[in-house]
């Protein structure tokens, strides 16, 4: 009689190895679509799919006790507004390369990148709110002003930059990106630091 | 601020995970309020000195 034992499953990929494989299809689909091998569109179809290992990366982070609930949960809006913004952006950029659109329908697509956005600020808003560690919060909090603090920073630099014609307008968007990654930076600056 | 958490946690035989099991944080935190990295709110401070049974004088001291 076959039996299983639970205990001898294995226990999956670490989630190491969903985050290189996901950055491996990343830097793939960006090469091919630089290079005019795929389309746009092609592209977009073949992001949303690389996305989906995003899925098991969370829950191997999970699995592997890396996250608190709290942290899981944030995670896991992060993603789905992600996944969100990625689609939202791809239809947005599409339908308005096919149509002329102006007024009310432009606002309309202009929302569909920007609504998951919204709902990733939302995300950290919980964070915050629902994270019981103080220390966790304290850090989060910290790494959020520092970031910020560079993008006001940048940001400032380079509008004048812009004013005296010196470097190209660059559409406000790239505020959360920017904010993103210096949240990243910071976080790991306060590591090194001991912190 | 200066603190006694690692000796009292030593004299209770526990670890860093222990204490933050007690407390209802992470082994972080403690380690961070531990080597003076991170001073804790009043409300966290009165449950470490809940948890070891002694006032917070007793704990915690001004640098």
């Amino acid at each position: 009689m076959l039996t299983v034992d639970d205990t001898a499953k294995p226990a999956g990929r670490g989630p190491w190895f969903w985050a290189g494989l996901y950055l491996a299809s990343a830097a793939i689909i960006v090469a091919l679509r630089l290079t005019d091998a795929i389309t746009g569109t092609v592209a977009l179809i073949l992001f949303v799919g690389a996305m989906g290992l995003l899925i098991p990366l969370v829950r191997a982070g999970e699995r592997q006790n890396c996250a608190s609930p709290v942290m899981a949960r944030y995670n896991r809006r992060v993603l789905a507004a992600s996944m969100g913004y990625v689609l939202g952006l791809g239809i947005a950029i599409a339908t308005w390369n096919a149509h002329e659109l102006s007024g009310p329908a432009a606002f309309a697509i202009a929302l569909l990148p920007t609504v998951p956005t919204f709902a990733m600020i939302w995300a950290m808003g919980r964070y915050l709110i629902e994270e019981t560690d103080e220390y966790q919060r304290y850090r989060t909090v910290r790494a959020a002003i520092i970031s910020l603090g560079m993008v006001l920073a940048i940001g400032i630099f380079w509008g004048f930059l812009e004013m005296f014609r010196l470097v190209p307008h660059v559409w406000a968007w790239w505020v959360l990106p920017v904010w993103a990654v210096g949240l990243g930076l910071a976080q790991m600056w306060m590591k090194v630091r001991g912190e | 601020m200066n603190n006694r958490l690692k000796v009292l946690r030593a004299e209770r035989n526990w670890s860093q995970q222990d204490l933050a099991e007690r407390l209802g944080v992470s082994r972080q935190s403690v380690n961070a309020i531990e080597t003076g990295r991170y001073d804790p709110s009043l409300p966290l401070a009165f449950t470490i000195a809940e948890v070891f049974g002694l006032p917070i004088e007793a704990i915690f001291s001004r640098d």
